[in-house]
């Protein structure tokens, strides 16, 4: 595919993206208004005047964010369509459909209203804002599951085959445990027939991917103490770092301070700095958190690689997710008066 | 006899600074559209870049001006 137009589109939509000045200005406003006359100085301006029509304070915020960002990925796959770089794109915008599908069986699980559910949903991915208001609108998880299998949505296939688990446990994990499994094997079978440069990024962001969510799965397994073997079929195949042997002989270790000693020869041996009054209790949200980090930063310094690559769209969907969770996170803090200490925790520190 | 040689070798200096020129202004040119696509007020510089490959082909054709008239 031939890059230099689409990645010099990418690129200026980057120069549009907020610098780290701009977001500390947003930290250090006061209240929301403040925060949205700010907010206003930007490229969200549009769509902040659109969502000002119907909403107010908060839901005004979210909702323009969210459509800038939708706006952002659509305008990214019109540029491809047609080209072999939309089938690799939209393996990436399948995260949200997956982390969309998960909100909405967790949402109906809680018996949470349509309208709560939705609040947290991103429609960046396949399913869009209509299919996900009729989703929501669904009274229970076996219809939401019904409904992706009607319009055979490919992601409904795991979910109909755990279905009957589920009904026996009541584990959201099981259907969550299928649903990554599934995204993630079928995203490195489509890879692997791809002999293209462009396919090895992604594959290489998809194995991080991989890493990252087996290393908190073996951290959450250590804490609560569950058997190694039973550990064993919660580990996703597919990573070229850790196989299922490798991942299994770090549980049998048994503890935190253990699994970070061996950790200390990988690429993740950044996890050994998190504080040890953490490890002492155990906190894996401190771990998940760096392992967040740390693949946001990995796909972000994806703008350092090839310039006439698939890298630039990579690098340019997650900085924009980025700023939009940034975003969101100083909203909901400045809302519900959060200090400023904890805001910072909690933002994405690129 | 007439020496083909010379025009031969002009040609090339001529037409290799040509080629180049088209292979860079292709991508510059497609690049700089897409720059000034999201960006029109870059269409100044992306003007003065596009431009830039063209010394390729100024070079080629002094240097074929050089073979002909110096060595003609």
């Amino acid at each position: 595919m031939e890059y230099a137009y689409v990645n010099a589109r990418i690129r200026a939509m980057k120069s549009r993206l907020l610098d780290r000045a701009l977001l500390e200005q947003l930290i250090n406003k006061p209240d929301l208004d403040s925060l949205i006359a700010e907010l206003e100085k930007t490229s969200y301006r549009g769509e902040l005047e659109k969502a000002g029509i119907l909403f107010s304070g908060i839901n005004r915020i979210e909702v323009a964010i969210r459509k800038d960002l939708v706006r952002s990925f659509r305008t990214i796959l019109n540029f491809i369509k047609g080209e072999d770089a939309e089938t690799l794109i939209t393996i990436i915008l399948h995260r949200w459909d997956i982390q969309n599908i998960k909100t909405i069986l967790r949402g109906k699980k809680i018996q949470a209203s349509p309208t709560e559910i939705f609040e947290c949903l991103i429609p960046a991915g396949e399913l869009d804002e209509a299919a996900l208001t009729e989703l929501v609108k669904q009274p229970d998880v076996k219809a939401v599951i019904d409904l992706l299998a009607t319009w055979g949505f490919v992601y409904s296939h795991p979910l109909t085959l755990h279905f009957k688990e589920f009904t026996e446990t009541r584990d959201m994990m099981v259907l969550e445990y299928a649903l990554d499994t599934f995204y993630y094997e079928d995203a490195l079978s489509v890879i692997k027939s791809d002999e293209s440069e462009d396919a090895r990024i992604l594959k290489r962001l998809i194995i991080t991917e991989i890493d990252i969510t087996n290393i908190k799965t073996i951290l959450r397994v250590i804490r609560d103490r569950i058997d190694h073997e039973e550990a064993r079929s919660y580990f996703i195949k597919g990573s070229t770092e850790f196989d299922i042997e490798k991942l299994t002989s770090l549980v049998r270790i048994g503890t935190i301070e253990g699994v970070l000693k061996k950790l200390e020869q990988t690429p993740y041996q950044f996890l050994t700095k998190v504080p040890p009054e953490y490890v002492a209790v155990e906190k894996i949200s401190a771990f998940e958190k760096e392992l967040e980090n740390y693949l946001v930063k990995k796909a972000i310094s994806q703008f350092l690689g090839d310039p006439l690559s698939i890298a630039i769209p990579i690098a340019y969907i997650w900085a924009k997710y980025t700023e939009v969770t940034n975003i969101r996170v100083i909203a909901r803090c400045k809302a519900s008066g959060m200090s400023e200490k904890d805001l910072r925790e909690a933002l994405i520190s690129v | 006899m007439v020496d083909f040689g010379i025009p031969i070798g002009a040609g090339i200096a001529f037409g290799l600074g040509a080629l180049g020129t088209g292979i860079a202004q292709s991508k510059i040119g497609a690049a700089g559209a897409g720059t000034i696509a999201e960006k029109p007020e870059t269409f100044g510089l992306m003007i003065i870049l596009v431009a830039i490959p063209e010394t390729l082909v100024i070079l080629g054709f002094v240097v074929a001006a050089m073979i002909m008239i110096m060595l003609v």
